[in-house]
């Protein structure tokens, strides 16, 4: 870069005021018919450029070396047999091929495992945007091509881009996609997951005719198998069985043929879907208003996930007054739909201090109690009625509750206790207030209860008066009953001495007979976070089996629990690593899926270029499988094809930038002082001797 | 010898005293199991007898007529008992009454907390509004440290209307004065298709009115009124709807909000017939 500079010795206005008088000059010597007036004009205004100082200016130029970015995947995918040392043998000679280059510099980037894949499209985009646009000479990146971030991909590059790719020709890999699952389900409630079965690369042709055998479990149940063809889209229908992680695993087996595919890893895939129970219905039956009733009311109102039909009893049949009945707001109570036809649609009945006097038919007794047995619940929340002949008890009902009344009433403050049972079962751990031996400040007493003798199948968890059951809980066919022997647990909302967790024992009892899963008795629950597992074993027993865990290779651990509080046994486990664990203590078995089965790398195995050519193609850069052997480089100019068939195999090239830098400026006047002064001096002396005698003589 | 003896006795008497402190008085204990309804004890005499007589006649209406057997009712005296066994407070307000001690309006405020209602009665609704001195200013002294929620006249389609009987008016032995509970929530406004508001979930802590109620409902001991009301066949029917308020105000303490919700029982169970049919 030379260019032509001024550098004044007046200021501007001067010297043009110089160059004004030189042309004035001339003009007047012109007028004047003076034959010198073009040489007096040209010596003023060389005075004037004189006195602008004119100067040529040029920077000095350094030469700068050329940069080729040389890219390695070392993501696990290339980690397959044979990509590894591929990768390592191109590097070798591609770097002594870089380095016979003059003035070429090789930047080495490394793309490691992430979470989300391969992400060579955000390491490429880093690596140049850290060069120089000028010096970069020209991107080879080693990679099995799987990137998993191509938005983050360059659209394009200042150099050629040139793909080298691991693996064989040979390669082929049969995987399971999945199209869809959904991340939720209803508990019993069918979902759909959508998988097919894909072949990649060279598939042998004894393997490609053939369908794929798929094995099915839910939670590590028994498998369920089918024959799949590949490319054909399969609908499974998937039914969660119980609230948390439903756990479906599918696979297939690993197919037969001379050339093994690349990897099992993405023949199998565990599916998490999140059971959610569907709005729970409870149908409360109040057998006269009390004082306790509003006290189930607040608490199934409160509970934004009950639908609450409720039902109290007003005036029995037996009482009468003369008031016409269009000045009354009482409605029949619709109990052959409620207890006949509808009743499979509750979750739970709560008869509330009910006594049994001619409102429901026995019949309607008897459909209860094949509602329980089919899976329903019933808590009997009872007053002193359970110990007159208006007892449930009396009732078809009554041979499926937990206790029958002996027609005894406590009438004196009792302070409730928890039993031993009552400490380990879920219901009634852990809560606040319980009485603690040695301690004062537990919750309040109640005052009234009956009297019942359990069934010999009831739990009682807690007791009252003379140690007498005051919560009983019992399983009957595939349902469950629980009964509260006492009416006044709403003194512990009121505050009497102090009150007691009423709304939580409530909630849990109730939670408990719809067969909620964290109030299970007996409980195998994996808490994960990352890697570490904290197992929880929940028990009524005494003490627990260790709990053996198989690992996704097949192998088996052993893990201890001890003992955190009653009826709950922990341990924490550490991972080895990602993948289905299935855990069991004899009793129970969790299948437990820790981090993606198939991770992202194994999605996609078999090496391909059409995803990153589009930037080779927008760069003239150019694909190559190393399975054809290390390519050569030359050197191309700029915008030329960089990729060609040679005699001895496929080169690429690089294109030398010719890049430098400027690290100064020269600065040299046109002409030194002395000069000037001649050539004004000069160009004066001309016209004076045009004008003067000189010419005239010889003329 | 003796004077260990005495000694001896006294200790036990009062360890005995110390023992019995600590269970409740059975009154209370006998009101907590048969949600008998209480009164204040106000210390005027014609006042408190009459609050019994007019307790007892609605206990023995609500015997008579529906499924709430209420036991005997109990004079409660702020001072000394223990609120939290109590369901129903019905409060004459007099001039001459003393107002309690701050430990009973503590008890007061957590028995209103923790949902008790408080029936004020300032007996004055002959009087009140004429301009001459009524029940306001004693019932303002009484109820100033309460934790009281923003009050509002009972509005037509309230729960109170419909909670047994429909009622378009609360009588007492006086009528046509407004009667004042929890003002409903901003917004409640009525929902299509549902006749009144769903007011929130609670209960309205205290309902404040002035027609002398208790003395309405008061009947001695051979069951037969002990006050005239209105006059004539007229009077007869007043006193009729002040026993059918009497039942639904019980109702409604007991049963909250039930009646309000029913109206959505139908919608709910036409909601399960649809799924049925989807099914």
């Amino acid at each position: 870069m030379t260019g032509l500079s001024f550098d004044p010795m007046l200021p501007w206005p001067l010297i043009a005021v110089a160059a004004v008088l030189a042309l004035l000059i001339a003009v007047w010597s012109l007028w004047r018919g003076l034959r010198g007036w073009s040489l007096r004009g040209l010596a003023g205004l060389a005075l004037a450029l004189a006195l602008a100082g004119p100067a040529l200016e040029s920077g000095i130029r350094n030469k700068l070396s050329d940069i080729v970015i040389l890219l390695d995947d070392r993501s696990a995918s290339q980690s397959l047999p044979g990509r590894g040392a591929q990768t390592d043998a191109a590097i070798d000679g591609l770097t002594q091929q870089l380095t016979a280059l003059p003035d070429t510099e090789v930047r080495r980037v490394t793309v490691g495992d992430d979470p989300d894949g391969s992400l060579i499209g955000t390491a490429l985009t880093k690596a140049l945007a850290a060069e120089p646009q000028t010096r970069v000479a020209g991107v080879i990146a080693l990679t099995d091509g799987l990137a998993h971030d191509l938005p983050q991909l360059p659209k394009t590059a200042p150099a050629p881009v040139h793909v080298l790719l691991t693996g064989q020709p040979t390669d082929w890999d049969r995987r399971l996609v999945v199209e869809e699952a959904p991340a939720y389900g209803l508990i019993d409630k069918p979902v759909t997951i959508r998988v097919r079965i894909e072949d990649q690369g060279a598939v042998p042709p004894q393997v490609a005719q053939t369908p794929a055998r798929l094995q099915i479990s839910l939670d590590g149940e028994a498998a369920r198998s089918l024959d799949l063809p590949p490319g054909v889209p399969l609908d499974l229908p998937v039914v969660p069985k119980h609230a948390g992680q439903n756990v479906v695993s599918i696979g297939f087996d690993t197919p037969d043929a001379p050339t093994p595919e690349l990897t099992t890893r993405n023949n199998a895939a565990a599916i998490q879907i999140q059971g959610v129970r569907d709005r729970l219905r409870v149908l409360l039956v109040s057998g006269e208003p009390h004082a306790g009733e509003r006290t189930w009311r607040n608490l199934l109102k409160s509970d934004a996930n009950i639908d609450l039909v409720h039902f109290t009893i007003l005036r029995p049949p037996d009482k009468m007054d003369a008031v016409p009945v269009d000045e009354m707001s009482l409605i029949a109570f619709p109990t052959q739909e409620l207890f006949m036809e509808r009743i499979r649609d509750f979750d739970l009945i709560i008869f509330d201090r009910y006594k049994v006097r001619g409102i429901l038919m026995p019949q309607y007794y008897d459909n209860i109690r094949r509602y329980v047995e089919a899976g329903g619940a019933v808590l009997v929340s009872a007053g002193p009625e359970m110990s007159t002949v208006e007892s449930l008890n009396l009732s078809p009902l009554g041979t499926i509750l937990p206790a029958r009344p002996t027609g005894r009433v406590y009438n004196q403050p009792f302070l409730p206790e928890l039993t031993e049972a009552g400490q380990r079962h879920p219901v009634t751990a852990g809560l606040t207030g319980a009485p603690v031996e040695g301690r004062d400040d537990h919750w309040g007493r109640w005052l009234r209860m009956s009297q019942v003798i359990p069934s010999p199948r009831a739990q009682v968890v807690m007791t009252g008066a003379d140690d007498q059951p005051l919560l009983l809980l019992d399983r009957v066919g595939e349902g469950r009953v629980a009964m509260l022997t006492s009416d006044q647990v709403w003194l512990w909302g009121r505050g009497f001495e102090g009150g007691g967790p009423q709304l939580e024992l409530l909630r849990r009892i109730a939670h408990w007979s719809m067969q909620e899963p964290d109030l299970e008795e007996e409980a195998l629950t994996a808490d994960v976070s990352g890697e570490s597992v904290t197992i929880t074993r929940r028990t009524m027993a005494e003490e627990t089996k260790p709990i053996r865990i198989t690992r996704p290779d097949g192998s088996e651990e052993q893990v201890e629990l001890s003992q955190a509080e009653p009826g709950r046994f922990t341990a924490n486990w550490t991972a080895p690593g990602p993948g289905l664990y299935r855990m069991t203590d004899g009793d129970i078995t969790r299948v437990m899926a820790l981090g993606p089965a198939a991770p992202r790398e194994f999605e996609e195995t078999v090496a391909t270029g059409t995803k990153l050519a589009a930037l080779t193609q927008a760069t003239q850069g150019g694909v190559v499988n190393l399975s054809d052997g290390v390519p050569a480089i030359r050197t191309v100019r700029e915008g030329r094809q960089a990729h060609g068939q040679g005699v001895g195999g496929d080169w690429i090239g690089i294109t030398p930038r010719d890049a430098a830098s400027t690290s100064g400026v020269t600065h040299r006047p046109i002409l030194p002082g002395w000069a000037w002064l001649a050539l004004v001096a000069g160009l004066a002396l001309a016209g004076w001797l045009a004008e003067g005698r000189g010419w005239r003589r010889r003329a | 010898m003796i004077g260990t003896r005495v000694i001896a006795i006294l200790t036990l008497l009062l360890w005995a005293v110390a023992a019995r402190a600590q269970d409740p008085d059975p009154r209370l204990i006998q009101a907590a199991d048969d949600v008998a309804l209480a009164y204040v004890v106000t210390g005027d005499a014609e006042v408190d007898r009459a609050s019994q007589a007019g307790l007892r006649g609605v206990s023995q209406t609500l015997i008579d007529r529906t499924t709430v057997e209420p036991g005997q009712p109990i004079g409660i005296d702020l001072d000394q008992d223990d609120l939290s066994l109590l369901t129903f407070l019905y409060w004459p307000v007099t001039d001459s009454q003393p107002s309690p001690g701050p430990q009973a309006y503590v008890r007061l405020n957590h028995f209103l907390r923790s949902g008790g209602v408080i029936l004020f009665d300032t007996r004055d609704g002959d009087i009140a509004g004429l301009g001459g001195p009524d029940g306001a200013a004693a019932l303002q002294r009484l109820a100033a440290p309460l934790d009281v929620p923003p009050l509002a006249p009972i509005p037509s389609d309230h729960v109170l209307t419909r909670s047994y009987y429909l009622l378009d008016d609360f009588p007492g032995r006086y009528q046509g004065r407004e009667v004042w509970a929890e003002a409903p929530p901003a917004g409640a406004e009525a929902a299509e298709g549902v006749p009144f508001r769903s007011l929130n979930d609670g209960v309205s802590p205290v309902i404040i009115g002035g027609n002398s109620w208790a003395e309405a409902w008061a009947i001695d001991e051979n069951g037969l009124p002990m006050f005239s009301v209105g006059s004539g066949l007229d009077g007869e029917r007043q006193r009729e709807m002040a026993y059918r308020f009497g039942v639904n105000l019980i109702m409604y303490v007991l049963t909250g909000n039930y009646k309000s919700d029913q109206v959505h029982v139908p919608a709910l169970l036409e909601r399960l017939r649809d799924e049925e049919a989807i099914r």
